[in-house]
C-alpha cells in the first residue's frame, strides 16, 4: 500500500510541473515577468516559455546588467542558435592579441554554458558568427583605456546569424561579448535538450559613465586565496567592473612577496602558505586583464604598517616601523596590532625603494599606485623619542598637529621621489583622504597634478566638493553606502543593495569614479562572496550607467544578474523571497 | 564551484566540444592554482607558553628548536579548557600524547541493540571528523609521523540505562568522559545513561584531539576528567524552507554544524504562504500547487533521510506546518477537489492589508475539510519525524482583516482559539490518540493565547518581554525563547520590501549579542518556574538568504547560542577566556569542513592576547 502511494506521487510530480511554473510567462506593463494564469481575462498577451526569456523580451533594458547607456534597440523576438556552430573572426595581428582573444572568447563561451547548462546540445541549423573589429590593438589596460563598444546583431540569412562588434580598444570588445552573452538565454527543446536563443536583432552603443569602477579587497586582515580572488574577479567582469584595488598589506600582515627584500613577507605572512608570490601576483594581473580589470596595488603607509617591518633592528637598519604591537594598543593605533613607519630612519627609504621596485614590476605600466596615507596616529610618533628628536632638528612643532603633518608630508615627498626615480613617466599616485588632504591643507602638501584622492567620507560631507573646486581628481568611496564590511560589527549599519544602488556620485569630470570597499577584519574567504555579491552588481550599474534611481524597475533585472553570479559558482546573498522573484511586482507596496 | 559541477560530464561525442570549453576554462583556472613554489618561505611562526599565554614568535629566531604549532601551545598553556560549549566540570592535566589513527579501538557496552547500532555510526562520524581535521591541517596519510609511538587508544562506551534515540523533554544528555594513560595504552571511558550523552562525549573528545603539522602527528590530552550536562534540554535552530528552498544537502550541512556544538533540535519551518515544498502523500496537490518548481520539493524519502541523518547526531527534527496564518500557496486545490476553500485571501492584493508579508493566505477556520487535511499532514509528519512529546503548530500572525471579509461579525479571537484547539485535537488523533505535552505555537499577545490550556501548549516567544513574559510563566506555560532582538539571524540586512520599514528586526545580532542574551536572569524565577523555560532557539528566516549564504548567516552565531544554552555561564560581559576559546573553536569548525563567518581578524586568531582591550 505504501509503495503504491509513493509511486503515485512520483508520477504526479514528474508529469506536471507546479501550476505556477507551467511554462507560461508574460510581461506585464513592460516591466514585470509573471506566470500567466488562465483566469486572467485581459487580452491574451505574448506568452514566453521561461521567465528568463520573458525577461529578455521585457522592459527597455531587458535582462542586461549593467544597463546600456547610449543606444539600446533590441528586437522583441529570438532565434535558436546551435552552440556547436558559434564562430569568431577576431584580430590576430600577433601572438599576444591572438592569445587575448582566445581567452576572451573562451570566457564568452563559458558564460554561455553557465546560462545553458552543461549539456548545451540542442540541434539547430543556425550558426552564430561573431566578427570583432578594433581600432587600437594595444593590450595596455589603464585609466586611459576607452571601453566603449558597438554591438549589432543582424537578422538571420541562410541560417547564419551575424554579430558585429566594433570598439576603439580590445577591452571595449571584451565588454561587448559580456553584453552579447546576456542577450542569449537558455531554452529546452521538445527533445528535452538544453539550448540557446539569441535576440533576433539588436543595435547597441555603450560607454561607461565613470572610468574608474572599483572593488577594494583587503588581504591583510585575513588572507584571501588566489582561487577565491579569481572567483571574485569573475564576478566583477560579469558586471564590467574594471578596477581591483588590492589592499595587499596592513599592520596585521604583509603577505606580498618582495623579491628584493624577502624579509618583508618572511616576517609578515600569517603562514608560509599565506603569501602572494610573484608568480601568483603576475597571474592575478593577467587573469584580471582577460576580464577587462585593472589591478591597483596599495602599499599603505606610513600608518597601517607593522608586521613585516620588524626586522630592521636585527639587520642593523634600525627601526623601520615604530609602535609595532604596542600594548595597550589603544594608545598607539586605532585597531590592533599597531605599527607605523619611522620617517626619521633613512634606511626606511632604501627599503621602500626596493619594495616599490617590486610593485612597479608587478603592475601595468602607467597604472596608478596607491600609497595609502590614511589614519596616521600622531600619538605613536609623538611617543617615540627617535622621531621627536628628529622633529626637533627639523623645527617641526610637536605641540601642533601641523608639525606632524609636515613630518608626514616629508615622508610622502620622499616616497614620491623614490617612485619617480624608478618609473619612466610621472605617474599618478592615489592616496586616501586624511588630515593631509583636508581642503585647507592639501595644497600645501600634495600637488594636484600628481595626486588623486580616494575619499572615504559619508555622503553628507562637503569635503569632496571642496577638493573638486580646488581641481583635485577624486575616486569616491561613500563611507555610509559603499563600505561593505559595515553592519557586522560595532554600531555600523549594513547597506543593502538598494542603498548601494541609490548612492550617486557628483557629475564632475574630476570624479574618476568610485570604489566599494571590502575590508576584511570580519570576514575571510568563506564569507567574502556573500558580503560582496550581489551588492557589487548594484554599484556596478551605478558606476557604468549612473541611471536615475527607480528601484522597482531595476529589481527584476537585478535579480537576473544575481542568478548569473550564482551560476559562476559564487555564493551570493539573496535579496528577495523566491516567491517574489517568480511573481515579479507582486511584493511591492 | 564550477569545476566540481562538471565532473559528471557525459562523454558522448556530441558533447566533446562543450567538454573542451569547460576543460579549457578549467585549465585556465588550474593554471593559476597549481602547486606554487613555496620553498622560499618556511612556516614562520612558533609559539611559546609564557605566563599562561601563547606568544607568537618568529621561528627563524629560534630555529634550533622544534616549531610549536598554535594548537599544541593553546591546548597545553594556561587554564583554558578548549572545548565549545564549555563543559559543566572539567579537570585536565595539560599533558600530550601523540597517537596514531590506526591505533584507535573502541568498544560499546549496552543492552540495547538499537543504541549499539546508532553508536557504531556515531563512532564512524567521529573518526571521519578526525580525518577531516587532519586533512585540513595538511596531514599526509601515507607517511609515518616523526614521533611514531605505539600507543593503543581504547575507547570504551557504556550506555546502560535507556534505549531512546529520539529526544524527549526528559531525555538525559549527560556524560562522563575520562581519559587516562597507562604506559602504552591510553584509555578513554565514556559513560552515559543515553545515546545522546555518549555522542556528545565523542564530540567533546574530538575537540581534545588535534593534528600537529610540525611533528606530523595526531595528539591528544591524556589526562582528562569531564562531567558534563546541558543547562537546557531544548537547544534549537530553526530553518525556514518556504521563503527560499534549501537542498537536502544544504540542510544536512546545517545539521552537521549543529551536532558539533551539541544543538539538539532542528526546527524545520517547512512551509509558509510563499511555497509548500512538502510532498504530502495524502494531498500531493499541496506541493503541486505550492512548490516553486518540481525539483524544489521534500518527498517522504528526503525527510526520512534528514531525520536519520539528524538522529545519528543526537538531533530531533521538529517539522512545522504553520497554521492558520502563513498558509497560502498550495492550498488552492480545495475547491477543485470538492473540499471547498481551504485557505482564504491567497495572493490577495494589496497584500499589506491582508497579511504581514506577501503573498497572503490564511486557512479557512470554518471549513471542516481544512482540519481533515491538517490531520493527515500531521499524521505523515508524526511518522516521518518519529514525534515524541513535542510538535510545532505554528499559530502566529493571524490577520483579522483577511478573515473579517468572510466572517462578518464573528469573534475573530475566539475563531483563532477554536482553530488552535481543533488543530491540537487533530494532532492527538494523528498521534494515535496519544496526547502531546509540548504542542508549540509562536507567541501572539498574551490576551490571545490565554484560551489555550498550558498543560498542552508551549509558547515559542519571539516578541513578548517583561512583564508579558512573566505572565506567560505565571500562567504555567512552558516557553522556548527566540527573541527577535537577540536570536533572529535574518535581521540587519536591510528591508526587502519597497515601502515598509524594518520594524523590530534590525540591527544584525553579532555573535557576542547572541551569546550574552540570558533573559531568564531578569525574570527572577523560582527553580520550579525556571523549569518552564525549556530552552531557546535561533531562527533563520529566509526572505533574504538561500543556501549560498545561509552558512555564513548561521555560523558562528549558532555556536554562540549553543554555549549559552548548554553552559549558561552567568556573566554580564563576555570573559576574555571565552573569546579566545571561541576563536580556537572557530578554526576547528572550519577544519571540520564547514563554512562560517569569522569572529575577528586573522592576526587575532594567531595572537589571542593581543586584540583584547
Amino acid at each position: 500500500m505504501l509503495k503504491a502511494l509513493i509511486l503515485q506521487v512520483i508520477v504526479l510530480i514528474g508529469s506536471s510541473l507546479s501550476y505556477q511554473i507551467n511554462g507560461k510567462w508574460y510581461c506585464r506593463n513592460n516591466m514585470d515577468c509573471l506566470p500567466w494564469e488562465s483566469k486572467n481575462t485581459e487580452t491574451l498577451p505574448k506568452i514566453y516559455e521561461t521567465q528568463n526569456l520573458c525577461r529578455l523580451m521585457c522592459g527597455k533594458f531587458r535582462g542586461l546588467w549593467p544597463q546600456v547607456t547610449r543606444i539600446c534597440n533590441i528586437e522583441k523576438s529570438v532565434n535558436p542558435v546551435n552552440f556547436e556552430l558559434i564562430t569568431f573572426d577576431y584580430p590576430n595581428d600577433n601572438e599576444n592579441i591572438k592569445d587575448f582573444y582566445e581567452q576572451v572568447t573562451l570566457l564568452f563561451k563559458r558564460n554561455l554554458i553557465e546560462e545553458c547548462g552543461k549539456s548545451c546540445s540542442m540541434q539547430s541549423n543556425n550558426s552564430l558568427h561573431i566578427r570583432i573589429s578594433v581600432v587600437d590593438k594595444s593590450l595596455m589596460l589603464n585609466s586611459l583605456t576607452d571601453e566603449s563598444y558597438r554591438l549589432n546583431i543582424s537578422t538571420m540569412t541562410d541560417n547564419e546569424i551575424t554579430v558585429q562588434i566594433s570598439a576603439k580598444t580590445i577591452f571595449g570588445t571584451r565588454h561587448a561579448l559580456e553584453t552579447l552573452s546576456q542577450l542569449m538565454v537558455k531554452t529546452v527543446d521538445d527533445n528535452d535538450q538544453n539550448g540557446l536563443l539569441i535576440v533576433s536583432s539588436a543595435d547597441i552603443l555603450d560607454k561607461p559613465f565613470y572610468q574608474h569602477r572599483g572593488l577594494l579587497i583587503d588581504t591583510a586582515r585575513h588572507f584571501i586565496s588566489i582561487a577565491s580572488l579569481m572567483k571574485i574577479l569573475d564576478g566583477m567582469s560579469a558586471n564590467k567592473m574594471n578596477v581591483f584595488h588590492w589592499h595587499i598589506t596592513d599592520s596585521q600582515s604583509f603577505p606580498m612577496e618582495i623579491k628584493r627584500r624577502p624579509e618583508m613577507h618572511g616576517n609578515g605572512a600569517f603562514s608560509k602558505d599565506k603569501v602572494y608570490f610573484k608568480s601568483d601576483i603576475d597571474k592575478i594581473v593577467q587573469y584580471a586583464k582577460y576580464r577587462g580589470i585593472r589591478v591597483i596595488f596599495e602599499l599603505d603607509a606610513p600608518a597601517h604598517a607593522g608586521k613585516g617591518w620588524e626586522w630592521g633592528e636585527k639587520s642593523g637598519l634600525g627601526k623601520l616601523a615604530v609602535c609595532v604591537d604596542d600594548q595597550p594598543w589603544r594608545k598607539s593605533c586605532i585597531q590592533p596590532n599597531c605599527g607605523q613607519l619611522n620617517p626619521s630612519n633613512e634606511n626606511l627609504y632604501s627599503v621602500l625603494h626596493d619594495i616599490y621596485q617590486d610593485i612597479r614590476d608587478y603592475k601595468e605600466k602607467n597604472e596608478f599606485i596607491h600609497m595609502g596615507g590614511d589614519e596616521v596616529f600622531v600619538k605613536c610618533w609623538n611617543n617615540t623619542k627617535e622621531i621627536t628628536d628628529y622633529m626637533a632638528t627639523k623645527n617641526y612643532d610637536r605641540n601642533n598637529v601641523i608639525g606632524f603633518l609636515q613630518l608626514w608630508s616629508e615622508f610622502q615627498g620622499k616616497a614620491l621621489n623614490i617612485w619617480d626615480n624608478i618609473t619612466d613617466e610621472k605617474e599618478s599616485i592615489v592616496m586616501w583622504s586624511s588630515e593631509l588632504t583636508l581642503p585647507e591643507n592639501i595644497e600645501k602638501f600634495l600637488p594636484k597634478e600628481r595626486y588623486i584622492i580616494q575619499t572615504w567620507i559619508p555622503n553628507n560631507s562637503d569635503i569632496p566638493q571642496k577638493l573638486l573646486d580646488k581641481g583635485y581628481r577624486l575616486i569616491m568611496t561613500t563611507k555610509n553606502a559603499w563600505y561593505f564590511d559595515h553592519g557586522f560589527w560595532g554600531n555600523t549599519k549594513y547597506y543593502n543593495w538598494k542603498t548601494v544602488y541609490a548612492n550617486t556620485l557628483p557629475r564632475n569630470e574630476l570624479v574618476l569614479g568610485g570604489e566599494v570597499c571590502m575590508w576584511s577584519e570580519y570576514l575571510d574567504e568563506h564569507s567574502i562572496e556573500m558580503k560582496i555579491f550581489p551588492r557589487l552588481n548594484a554599484a556596478a550599474e551605478r558606476l557604468w550607467a549612473n541611471p536615475k534611481t527607480d528601484l522597482n524597475a531595476v529589481e527584476s533585472r537585478f535579480y537576473r544578474q544575481r542568478e548569473r553570479i550564482v551560476a559562476k559558482g559564487i555564493q551570493a546573498d539573496a535579496i528577495l523571497t523566491e516567491y517574489c522573484t517568480l511573481f515579479e511586482g507582486e511584493c511591492r507596496g | 564551484m564550477y569545476i566540481s559541477e562538471t565532473q559528471d560530464f557525459i562523454s558522448s561525442p556530441y558533447l566533446t566540444h562543450i567538454n573542451n570549453v569547460v576543460k579549457n576554462s578549467e585549465m585556465l583556472l588550474a593554471n593559476y592554482t597549481d602547486e606554487r613554489n613555496r620553498s622560499s618561505v618556511t612556516e614562520p611562526w612558533t609559539y611559546s607558553c609564557e605566563k599562561n599565554k601563547c606568544i607568537r614568535k618568529l621561528h627563524s629566531d629560534l630555529s634550533s628548536e622544534v616549531r610549536v604549532t598554535f594548537l599544541s601551545c593553546a591546548m597545553t598553556c594556561g587554564d583554558n579548557v578548549n572545548i565549545w560549549p564549555l563543559p559543566k566540570s572539567a579537570q585536565m592535566k595539560k599533558t600530550i600524547q601523540n597517537i596514531h589513527l590506526s591505533n584507535i579501538q573502541y568498544k560499546i557496552e549496552t543492552p540495547f541493540p538499537n543504541v549499539a547500532d546508532l553508536m557504531h555510526k556515531a563512532v564512524a562520524l567521529f573518526v571521519s571528523d578526525i580525518k577531516q581535521v587532519m586533512k585540513a591541517n595538511g596531514a599526509d596519510f601515507g607517511s609515518k609521523s616523526i614521533n611514531e609511538e605505539n600507543v593503543t587508544v581504547n575507547i570504551l562506551m557504556k550506555i546502560l540505562e535507556f534505549n531512546e534515540t529520539i529526544l524527549t523533554m526528559q531525555s538525559d544528555e549527560c556524560y562522563h568522559l575520562f581519559i587516562k594513560q597507562q604506559d602504552t595504552s591510553l584509555n578513554i571511558s565514556i559513560t552515559s545513561k543515553t545515546f545522546f550523552g555518549a555522542r556528545h562525549a565523542l564530540e567533546t573528545l574530538q575537540q581534545l584531539i588535534w593534528y600537529d603539522d610540525a611533528i606530523h602527528s595526531l595528539r591528544i590530552l591524556n589526562s582528562v576528567n569531564i562531567n558534563d550536562c546541558p543547562k537546557f534540554n531544548y537547544r534549537g535552530l530553526m530553518l525556514d524552507t518556504s521563503r527560499h528552498y534549501f537542498s537536502v544537502g544544504s540542510i544536512k550541512r546545517i545539521i552537521t554544524g549543529m551536532a558539533h556544538v551539541k544543538l539538539n533540535r532542528f526546527h524545520w519551518h517547512i512551509v509558509d504562504s510563499q511555497s509548500f515544498p512538502f510532498v504530502s502523500e495524502f494531498y500531493p496537490e499541496l506541493s503541486k500547487y505550492g512548490a516553486y518548481s518540481s525539483k524544489e520539493v521534500y518527498t517522504h524519502s528526503d525527510i526520512s533521510e534528514i531525520v536519520e541523518f539528524a538522529e545519528v547526531r543526537g538531533i530531533q527534527v521538529i517539522t512545522e506546518i504553520d497554521a492558520p496564518a502563513h498558509a497560502g500557496n498550495g492550498w488552492q486545490f480545495g475547491s477543485e477537489k470538492g473540499l471547498g476553500e481551504l485557505s482564504l485571501c491567497i495572493n490577495q492584493q494589496p497584500w499589506n492589508r491582508y497579511c504581514g508579508e506577501p503573498p497572503c493566505g490564511q486557512l479557512n477556520p470554518k471549513n471542516n475539510n481544512t482540519y481533515m487535511v491538517l490531520e493527515k499532514l500531521y499524521s505523515e509528519i508524526v511518522n516521518l519525524t518519529k514525534t515524541t512529546d513535542i510538535f510545532h503548530l505554528g499559530g502566529d500572525e493571524v490577520n483579522f482583516d483577511c478573515w473579517r471579509q468572510f466572517f462578518k461579525g464573528a469573534d475573530l479571537k475566539k475563531l483563532w482559539c477554536d482553530f488552535m484547539i481543533e488543530a491540537y485535537d487533530r494532532l492527538v488523533t494523528a498521534n494515535n490518540d496519544e496526547s502531546i505535552k509540548y504542542a508549540t505555537i509562536w507567541n501572539s499577545e498574551f490576551e490571545k493565547v490565554k484560551c489555550l490550556p498550558a498543560e498542552n501548549f508551549t509558547i515559542q516567544v519571539w516578541l513578548a518581554k517583561n512583564p508579558e513574559l512573566k505572565r506567560f510563566i505565571d500562567s504555567k506555560y512552558n516557553l522556548i525563547i527566540s527573541h527577535v532582538d537577540a536570536w533572529y539571524f535574518d535581521c540587519g540586512f536591510g528591508t526587502w520590501r519597497s515601502t515598509s520599514g524594518e520594524g523590530v528586526c534590525p540591527p544584525f545580532k553579532a555573535w557576542y549579542t547572541v551569546y550574552n542574551y540570558q533573559p531568564w536572569n531578569e525574570l527572577y524565577l523560582t527553580s520550579e518556574q525556571m523549569k518552564q523555560i525549556l530552552g531557546g532557539e535561533a531562527c533563520m528566516w529566509t526572505e533574504t538568504v538561500d543556501e549560498y549564504s545561509v552558512d555564513i548567516k548561521i555560523w558562528p552565531r549558532a555556536s554562540a547560542l549553543a554555549e549559552r544554552l548548554w553552559s549558561d555561564i552567568k556573566k554580564f560581559s563576555i570573559p576574555v577566556e571565552t573569546v579566545q576559546r571561541f576563536s580556537i573553536f572557530h578554526t576547528r569548525f572550519l577544519d571540520l569542513g564547514l563554512k562560517s563567518d569569522v569572529i575577528w581578524p586573522e592576526y587575532c586568531e594567531q595572537n589571542l592576547n593581543e586584540c583584547i582591550i
